[in-house]
């Protein structure tokens, strides 16, 4: 049966839907609120013991040797894991590009500060730690490389002897006539960027429970992760078992923003439960494990960005060189923040053609690890600078330039010149909404007046492409395999009419069951308590993937529709059956199976789902007794990369318009944000206060990357910002209360005709807030190029022209 | 006991109810309510004293349980997120919390809900100036903050309505 | 993040505290409001053999004004100091640094005796005892002393306590007639310890001339700072722009080593404060004058 997925809300079976598009309740929140939601930590499983992991103090060295002798001998002690039995029972990490990753215990050396090298299950995390430090390891110490331009020189310190470089891959990448277009060019803006190492820092840090099966050498995995099937598929690979032999728990998360996908703890503790005899072992990621050596760490970049520019404004052409900086090793899969990019690659503008110069480097630094947004937060950022810098060469006016260069409502669905597709949008329309809620000419006004008082005050118009819905071949150029994320329900109905959904995902925050709630509440007409979401495991739930990319609100809407049209299918068959007459006959609204033209002709769902269940003596012949359907999603169109890595990756491209008005102190170099105005466009939005959501807590992650966040190591690969006292989280006194705006451009090609939201706001806010520190800074003829924008920086920067 | 010991038979209220237990006098506050009492609303973010995730209230007054020991709460009342609702009846801050979406991934709401209880234990009006002060002690990574303080105005309406 | 193994005591009198630390030395650590130790013990970069928790002896946490004079006990919480009736109305100064401290849940915790013995030289209480010459009393195996705030401090987080001695009161004295004060200090977040801050207090005469100043600079050295030589410039000077600026000026040129570290640079840091010290004095004697 082939699935039409409906692409609006009034394409629903249901006269007047209640629930979709309106701001419910979250079904999540009581149990939440309560404390009773179990998270990996508050799960205890009989026998089970706690590990805790021993990590290297240098950047780079040798391991001599290894003497575990003293932490056996400590009572309370069970086990004890070292690189030997890693490299015994693991294969190293899977990554891509392949090659440049390794065993989850360091074997021969180690390559980061906090690079596992033992580990220890106790009987609690208190004498686990004591056993740690009661193991003698002599190192012996090898020259560091952390600078990652001397990194990619030959003669450089070598991470990974065997590959002979420190490049993991350098590419250009050439999208039509590039260098014709900036020949041709009346001026061209070249501009240097530096975005420093931050990363997710969710309230929750990473843990599980890993539970080795001795008599079948099988894995139980219980885990605070994003996606159970790519996690077992992960464990699989490194632990060398049969994908059907692992089973991973997903369990509800404090957060993730994109870096809670496996990275070695789950391997070390299995390795210890096997050792164990079979007994579960916890590992909790305590903080300072999380900042210095778990998945928190994104972004280290170095950009070159050059704009091809008329006279007039029209940018022709658009060059970005970035040298990214994974630390040691792929394993964490950072790189695939490096080809993200290319799903938005020109932002908002119909710049014709464009060049990608990328080269990514190992360092003795932590493995970069996705964060929300992945590549396109420092590449918007960038890219909405040099506009700025652009438009004051020029003369014009950040958002006049902007405009000269939207694509154009009537150009949708429009294919960029890096290869993926763009649905619908409305750019001007976003900016025009922007700068009437800002009241952008008084704000320039208070601009004017306060540099005649001597005051500094800035502001950031920018606007950007939010692209949601992933696919893999988002992510071929740096060696992803595949197209296509199905994201699989089953819906089932119960002989009391009682209606279950089982997914494979578990809570992270988006709200995500209620979501689904909401869309089968109104398609089968019932009220949202009259849904049950069960949970299932990576073995028991249809094929998923989880949140991701931007991807899960509009996927599993996609899922719940297909399974909702595949099972009231059934129903109707059965129900044409019960009512003697043909299945043509009959259609669903309402929540019942009616004989078209006769609308008194009906029966309830739950009657025909009684009768399936319970009166086999009514069902048709041949029919099976089954009131369940399960259907998975994926997006329809993608395409397999070409020769440059064009394909149609991402589906959708929700767009927002940021205006923001900060003041810069110049005596002391610091920012504060007073107005901060926000206009977005997700197409349809199926639960406006998770949208709204999102958008806030992306402002609050991009303050935090515009002005706090930064990792810093020293030239010994040290590193120097490993508690929250030194990497800043912004609190409520730093984050901006926001003025809202939505506009609704809906996808064609989507259920519903809803866009991927949810990595929202961090897409743009840095740039928004350091265009708008330029803008200030502009008269003292200052670019402030670097983030964070600390004190400490712009001051420095303030000093230099004064000098 | 006035002697030097490296065990202590620990016993504090939590939400009305008495829990004691043996415990290694390092064990901190926060472990001791999470895994001697079973309690594991109250969570754990940073065990440094910064991100607010382990507030509770100690004889009345939010502390941060990572950085406290279990011993120095000895005979002590204490109050955890366990203790807001009232069976399926949920306290006007949860109420307030989930009608202002004022959570998503719910891993800090514990947390800011008992410092937001004492502050309205305090001073049931406070300013906006006041509600910060509290709020700033305690870190959301999920909502960007703009709900949570919609949530604390909406807890403190229905708190004086309630009377 | 566990803390190592170590013994307990809570002693229930000064003279029980006092002797464990006598017979203990340098391998125990008091206990207050464990706001600064906790973290350290948790990141087992403290590994006393002996806490020695104060929090049981009597009389030790009082906040009451004794004839003009401030008197709070070294286990007063800071929480105390700010929901004080006494210090909002009379010890103005005193509210402000305490509301800079981290925050409400810290404060209630954190003691004033255990920040001003701790001596982290960017904390807000060092710098206000510093600023106000309040007296510490430290009680050992020798008895009772004071200390005034100008010995008190010796170097990063070393005071001139010994091992054995506990800080069981500070002394504020009330600000002079016709002086105004004020603090002001720049921190990466609300609540963070200041990059750089200063306390400013300045005395105004009849005339409207500036009697004296102080002017404690804070987060920039080992300790607080007195600046004694720039404060030497305001001494029957008319209050005007150019003399803060100058006097800060040579404040900020007489600082001799800043901090340096990832949050700013020790050049940062100087020039820091002496915008800090501007403003300061601007403020303090904006205030006087009222």
């Amino acid at each position: 049966m082939s699935v039409k997925i409906p692409n609006s809300i009034g394409e629903l079976p249901n006269s007047n839907p209640r629930f979709i598009g309106q701001e419910v309740n979250r079904v999540e929140d009581p149990a939440l609120l309560t404390g009773r939601t179990e998270f990996i930590d508050d799960l205890v499983l009989p026998g089970m013991l706690h590990c805790a992991i021993g990590r290297s103090p240098f950047s780079h060295a040798k391991i001599v040797s290894v003497d575990t002798s003293e932490a056996e001998k400590l009572e309370g002690v069970v086990s004890i894991a070292t690189g030997k039995d890693a490299k015994e029972l693991t294969n190293p990490a899977p990554t891509a590009p392949e090659g440049w990753g390794v065993h989850c215990l360091a074997v021969d050396k180690v390559r980061f500060v906090g690079e596992p090298v033992v580990a220890v299950a106790a009987v609690s995390r208190y004498v686990a730690e004591d056993a740690l430090e009661l193991i003698d390891i002599e190192y012996e110490e090898l020259e560091v490389i952390v600078d990652a331009v001397k990194a990619a020189e030959a003669g450089s310190p070598l991470i990974f002897e065997e590959h002979g470089t420190n490049v993991m891959m350098q590419r250009v990448f050439t999208w039509g006539e590039v260098d014709q277009a900036f020949a041709d060019a009346d001026h061209v803006i070249t501009e240097k960027y530096r975005w420093n190492r931050l990363g997710a820092n969710p309230l929750e840090t990473y843990g599980c429970i890993s539970k080795w099966n001795v008599l079948q050498n099988s894995l139980t995995l219980w885990a605070s992760v994003q996606s159970q099937s790519h996690v077992a598929l992960g464990r699989a690979v490194v632990l060398g078992l049969p994908s059907n032999k692992v089973r991973v728990i997903s369990q509800a998360h404090g957060g993730s923003f994109g870096g809670k996908g496996g990275f070695r703890g789950p391997d070390i503790a299995a390795i210890l439960s096997r050792k164990s005899g079979g007994r579960p072992v916890k590992w909790i990621e305590d903080r300072m494990e999380y900042l210095g050596g778990g998945a928190g760490q994104s972004w280290d970049r170095h950009y070159e960005l050059s704009l091809a520019l008329k006279n007039d404004g029209t940018v022709t052409g658009l060059r970005v060189k970035l040298l990214d900086d994974l630390g040691a090793t792929a394993e964490a899969f950072g790189t695939v923040s490096a080809a993200k990019p290319l799903a938005a690659f020109v932002g908002c503008y119909a710049i014709p053609v464009a060049e990608y110069d990328l080269t990514m480097v190992v360092t003795n630094k932590l493995p970069g690890a996705p964060y929300r947004g992945m590549g396109p937060p420092p590449h918007n950022w960038a890219l909405e600078q040099t506009m700025d810098v652009a438009a004051r060469a020029l003369g014009m006016d950040p958002g006049e330039i902007r405009r000269k260069n939207f694509i154009q409502p009537e150009q949708f669905p429009y294919i960029i010149a890096s290869g993926n597709e763009y649905d619908s949008g409305e750019y001007e329309a976003a900016l025009d909404a922007a700068l009437e809620m800002s009241e952008y000419k008084a704000l320039r006004e208070e601009q004017a007046r306060g540099r005649e008082e001597g005051r500094y005050l800035g502001i950031g118009l920018v606007n950007t492409i939010e692209p949601g819905v992933f696919d893999w071949n988002a992510y071929a150029i740096v060696g992803v395999q595949g197209t296509g994320v199905p994201e699989g329900v089953t819906i089932a109905i119960d002989v009391m009419g009682k209606i279950t959904c089982k997914l494979g995902f578990s809570l992270e925050g988006q709200g995500q069951y209620t979501l689904v709630t909401q869309v089968l509440a109104d398609y089968f007409n019932v009220e949202l308590a009259d849904i049950e979401i069960v949970y299932q495991d990576s073995l028991s739930a249809p094929p998923h993937f989880g949140p991701g990319g931007s991807r899960l609100g509009v996927a599993i809407t996609g899922a719940s529709l297909g399974a909702a049209e595949i099972l009231v299918d059934k129903l109707c068959s059965v129900a044409a059956g019960l009512m003697q007459t043909e299945r043509e006959n009959i259609e669903f609204m309402d929540g019942f199976c009616r004989v078209k033209g006769m609308p008194e002709a009906k029966m309830h769902f739950a009657e025909v789902t009684g009768a399936m269940l319970a009166r086999s003596d009514l069902l048709p012949p041949g029919m099976d007794p089954n009131p369940q359907a399960t259907y998975a999603w994926t997006a329809a169109g993608r395409t397999p990369v070409d020769d440059q890595g064009r394909a149609k990756s991402y589906l959708t491209a929700a767009n927002s318009c940021h205006v923001v008005l900060v003041e810069v102190d110049i005596e002391t170099g610091h920012t504060e944000i007073l107005k901060y105005f926000i206009v977005d466009d997700c197409g349809t939005r199926l639960n406006p206060s998770t949208v709204e959501g999102m958008t806030q807590g992306g402002v609050a992650q991009g303050v935090g990357a515009a002005l706090l966040e930064e990792y810093v190591y020293d030239a010994e690969g040290q590193l120097l910002t490993s508690t929250f006292m030194d990497y800043l989280l912004p609190s409520v006194y730093e984050v901006p209360m926001t003025e809202k705006k939505a506009l609704v451009t809906p996808s064609p090609f989507t259920p519903l005709g809803a866009k991927g939201a949810g990595e929202g706001a961090m897409h743009t806010t840095p740039a928004a807030v350091m265009c708008a520190i330029n803008d200030a800074l502009s008269p003292l003829g200052i670019k402030a190029h670097e983030v964070p924008a600390s004190p400490n920086r712009l001051w420095t920067l303030i000093q230099q022209v004064k000098n | 006991m006035d002697t030097k010991r490296t065990k202590q038979r620990v016993q504090m209220t939590i939400n009305g109810t008495s829990y004691s237990d043996d415990v290694d006098v390092r064990t901190t506050l926060v472990d001791f309510v999470r895994v001697n009492c079973g309690l594991t609303g109250t969570h754990v973010g940073c065990e440094h004293g910064v991100c607010g995730a382990c507030t509770i209230l100690w004889n009345g007054n939010t502390v941060r349980s990572c950085i406290m020991l279990a011993v120095q709460a000895d005979g002590s009342e204490i109050s955890t997120v366990e203790g807001l609702a009232s069976g399926a009846e949920l306290h006007p801050i949860q109420q307030a919390f989930m009608e202002e979406h004022g959570l998503q991934c719910g891993f800090c709401t514990p947390g800011f809900m008992m410092s937001i209880s004492e502050m309205l234990n305090r001073n049931p009006n406070p300013s906006d100036e006041e509600i910060k002060d509290m709020l700033g002690g305690q870190i959301c990574r999920c909502t960007g903050y703009q709900a949570i303080f919609k949530a604390v105005r909406s807890a403190i309406d229905k708190m004086a309505a309630e009377g | 993040m566990k803390p190592p193994s170590f013994e307990y005591a809570d002693p229930k009198s000064l003279d029980d505290a006092v002797r464990l630390l006598e017979e203990h030395e340098f391998e125990a650590k008091i206990l207050s409001g464990g706001q600064s130790l906790m973290p350290l013990l948790n990141m087992r970069l403290a590994r006393p053999q002996l806490l020695i928790d104060l929090a049981k002896i009597p009389e030790l946490d009082h906040v009451r004004e004794d004839s003009g004079t401030l008197v709070v006990g070294g286990m007063a919480r800071q929480r105390a100091l700010e929901l004080s009736p006494v210090v909002r109305e009379r010890f103005p100064l005193v509210y402000d640094a305490t509301m800079l401290i981290a925050h409400p849940q810290n404060r209630n915790q954190g003691t004033v005796g255990g920040s001003i013995a701790h001596a982290d030289p960017a904390a807000e209480l060092p710098a206000l005892v510093m600023a106000t010459d309040a007296e510490m009393i430290a009680v050992g195996p020798d008895g009772a002393r004071t200390i005034s705030a100008e010995d008190f401090f010796v170097t990063y987080l070393t005071t001139s306590m010994e091992a054995s001695e506990i800080l069981t009161e500070v002394r504020i004295p009330a600000l002079a007639p016709n002086t105004g004060y004020s603090l002001q200090e720049l921190a990466r977040r609300h609540g963070d310890f200041a990059l750089a801050g200063v306390i400013a207090t300045v005395t105004l005469a009849g005339d409207g001339t500036i009697e004296s100043g102080r002017v404690v600079l804070f987060g920039v050295g080992a300790t607080p700072i007195c600046a004694t030589d720039a404060e030497r410039m305001l001494a029957g000077e008319q209050p005007s722009e150019a003399l803060f600026e100058a006097v800060a000026a040579k404040a900020s040129a007489d600082l001799d080593e800043p901090l340096s570290d990832v949050h700013a640079s020790a050049e940062y840091r100087r020039a820091l404060a002496g915008v800090m010290a501007k403003r300061a004095l601007a403020e303090a004697t904006a205030r006087a004058a009222h």
